[in-house]
């Protein structure tokens, strides 16, 4: 074990070498594009031996990726925006097939207008897809959650693939301190590959032709248990990465905690802006308000328990989003409102952050502050306070 | 089956009994064909087409080899991914791309491109039976001039897209045309393409009876017309040579063509063709010859 300073991109390709990835398909787009440089950069120099396929698109690099993975090897892909969308079909079709593939997702915003910037819009728009779905807040978890990545969607309680969330620019260039496993720990961590199948001469199976209604949809049904059952999977696995490779984060829950069990006041939010909500708690915490934070780790599987069993005697919670459905607010707030509708008298939302708009730990005072006092509109549109309102406009209105 | 085929029949029964294709089915003949020519250790990525259906309901499966069923445009990066896995187990696998002309002229072709440039060690084969058929025979980018489909009622009005040439233009080593009239050419082809390493492009003609509007006792008639009347040319590609097949050298001279209108007049998708119309489907077949020829 070793500590070095390093962004999140590279911390997500060292997990790709720790867990001797077979092959990966790479495609590049910003903000994920150091992670396959870092990668083909270390085969160039023989650190590695993962196969790397420079493919033609992000719906390619999905389906070199998927047919490795269908011969039965260990493979990783990563992208962010744009790519995520233009990969959707492949993303389905992945998990209908319930064949295990890691892939990270450097979030940021989708257009148009053209935006390289962060948000997690892209992210959260795949929730629906039957991929575990796990978020990062520094790059030394984006590290953890891409080894756990390959541990859990291979294991056969499970068999779907998963995804890991970083902010991009945020984590993905951000170098900080990480704590990086020896390659010894992670043969250890990390069996030979399993999966539900492999498509082998030897042993002739067949795979997505047509299925009978009855039976589509009772594979669809053996989607939702695999997700719930991953639940109890992440635990016992996050338990084990804990004790055996990074003691200093618990990975034990889905989800974590911020002075949370004593609070009144509930924050649920995801990604790199906890590190913010965590300092802003702190400043309200010595003025005497108990407010604690609630920081989503897992978008699928969602932990209907933990989340409720949390925030069940708070009086009123906020929930941040990066992200939106439109009409509705945020995805979280969506998710959350269903979740303790019934339990908690006031859930309110902010949307915010969007595009790459800087969250600064004093807008998160001041959002937490008018929280506390109480706002009447369920879902508010929050821009910096330096930026003001900004007027709805049109492009045409631009001119 | 012709006597002829007898001696290779038993290399490997690609069909099992069940496939759910319609009466006259041209793709269920290239199957079988490839399965003669291939023989065993072949894995099949089908895109979505016929092929996907012919196969027949999930838990079974008609094809005698492992199949990847995969979205449309999906078909050569799954096969890339399939291939490298088995080149790094060491396991000596034919990987097989099995696409319609659709999901290879028209929403595959960035896919099948980018797998040729990268040369891949992968067969792509495309049954070309010149519009969507599986979805109700919508045109398609390989579908020729005047043909009538469910969205050209009036009969096409752009000609059919060029695919082998335009996978000769990628410098990969094999590309080759044939027909289910001549299982002898194809299965050969077939066989050669195996031996070759990287990517190999195999283009077969398959007339399907409810598009083209024959009757289905006829496919293998129409698909020998296709090649007799020179409007599908049987060629071969390989090492940068191209060699047209014995079954096409008479058309290389126009005075031995068979009429094109014999073709044409064999099926219902022409009957909309005026005399100028097919003016301009013989300027096209012209043009192409004298393109090979310039090749040779």
């Amino acid at each position: 074990m070793m500590r070095k300073i390093i962004s999140g991109n590279e911390a997500v390709a060292l997990a790709v070498k720790l867990a001797r990835v077979g092959l990966t398909g790479i495609y590049p787009i910003t903000p994920q594009t150091t992670i396959i440089e870092v990668l083909a950069e270390m085969r160039a120099k023989g650190e590695i031996n993962t196969e790397i396929v420079r493919v033609e698109s992000e719906h390619s690099a999905m389906a070199a990726t998927f047919g490795a993975a269908l011969a039965g090897i260990r493979s990783f892909t990563a992208t962010a925006s744009q790519g995520l969308l233009y990969m959707h079909e492949m993303i389905w079709w992945v998990a209908g097939s319930r064949m295990p593939i890691v892939m990270v997702v450097g979030t940021r915003a989708v257009g148009a207008p053209w935006n390289i910037w962060n948000e997690h819009t892209d992210f959260t728009s795949e929730r629906d897809s039957g991929w575990i779905m796990a978020f990062a807040s520094n790059p030394q978890e984006a590290l953890d959650l891409t080894l756990q990545g390959f541990r859990i969607s291979e294991d056969e309680r499970v068999f779907l693939p998963m995804m890991v969330g970083m902010d991009g620019f945020i984590l993905s260039h951000t170098k900080t301190n990480v704590l990086i496993p020896n390659q010894e720990q992670i043969d250890e961590f990390l069996p030979p590959r399993r999966q539900p199948y492999v498509i082998d001469p030897e042993d002739p199976v067949g795979m997505g032709n047509i299925f009978p209604p009855e039976e589509y949809m009772k594979l669809r049904e053996s989607i939702d248990n695999a997700l719930k059952n991953s639940e109890d999977v992440i635990r016992e696995i996050g338990k084990e990465y804990s004790r055996d490779i990074n003691p200093l984060s618990d990975y034990s829950t889905l989800n974590v905690k911020y002075k949370l069990d004593d609070a009144d006041y509930a924050v649920v939010l995801m990604g790199a802006w906890a590190g913010d909500a965590m300092e802003a708690i702190d400043s309200l915490r010595e003025k005497g308000i108990k407010i604690g934070m609630l920081r989503i780790r897992y978008l699928r599987p969602w932990s209907e328990s933990e989340i409720r069993n949390w925030l069940k005697d708070k009086k009123a919670v906020l929930v941040l989003d990066r992200s939106t459905s439109f009409g509705r607010g945020g995805p979280l707030y969506v998710e959350i409102r269903s979740t303790i509708g019934d339990l908690v008298p006031s859930i309110k939302g902010v949307v915010s952050g969007l595009g790459g708009v800087t969250v600064s730990k004093n807008d998160l005072l001041y959002l937490f502050n008018k929280f506390v006092e109480g706002f009447k509109e369920d879902v508010i549109w929050y821009y910096p306070r330096e930026v003001g309102k900004i007027e709805f406009r049109t492009p045409r209105d631009i001119e | 089956m012709s006597l002829g085929l007898r001696g290779i029949l038993n290399r490997h029964n690609a069909l099992l009994s069940g496939t759910s294709a319609c009466p006259g089915c041209p793709e269920n003949m290239a199957l079988r064909m490839l399965g003669m020519g291939l023989g065993k250790d072949v894995v099949l990525v089908v895109v979505a087409g016929c092929s996907s259906v012919i196969q027949g309901n999930a838990p079974y499966n008609a094809f005698n080899f492992p199949v990847v069923n995969v979205a449309f445009a999906a078909g050569p990066a799954t096969a890339s991914g399939l291939a490298r896995a088995y080149k790094q187990k060491g396991k000596d696998v034919t990987v097989v791309v099995w696409a319609g002309d659709g999901g290879t002229a028209d929403i595959g072709f960035a896919s099948l491109s980018g797998a040729a440039e990268r040369n891949e060690n992968i067969l792509y084969l495309c049954v070309d039976n010149e519009a969507y058929m599986n979805s109700g025979g919508q045109r398609s980018g390989s579908t020729p001039f005047g043909a009538i489909t469910s969205t050209t009622p009036e009969g096409k009005k752009e000609n059919k897209k060029n695919l082998p040439l335009l996978m000769i233009a990628h410098n990969i080593p094999y590309v080759a045309t044939a027909s289910v009239g001549y299982p002898h050419d194809y299965i050969n082809k077939l066989k050669k393409a195996k031996q070759v390493q990287g990517f190999k492009y195999i283009h077969v003609l398959t007339p399907d009876p409810y598009g083209w509007l024959f009757d289905p006792s006829k496919t293998a008639e129409v698909a020998k017309l296709a090649v007799q009347s020179c409007y599908w040319p049987l060629f071969e590609y390989h090492n940068g040579k191209l060699e047209i097949s014995p079954e096409s050298l008479h058309c290389l001279d126009k005075r031995t063509r068979r009429p094109i209108r014999d073709f044409l007049s064999i099926q219902g998708r022409f009957k909309r063709m005026s005399e100028q119309d097919i003016k301009i489907l013989e300027q096209y077949i012209d043009d192409m010859w004298k393109k090979l020829e310039s090749m040779l």
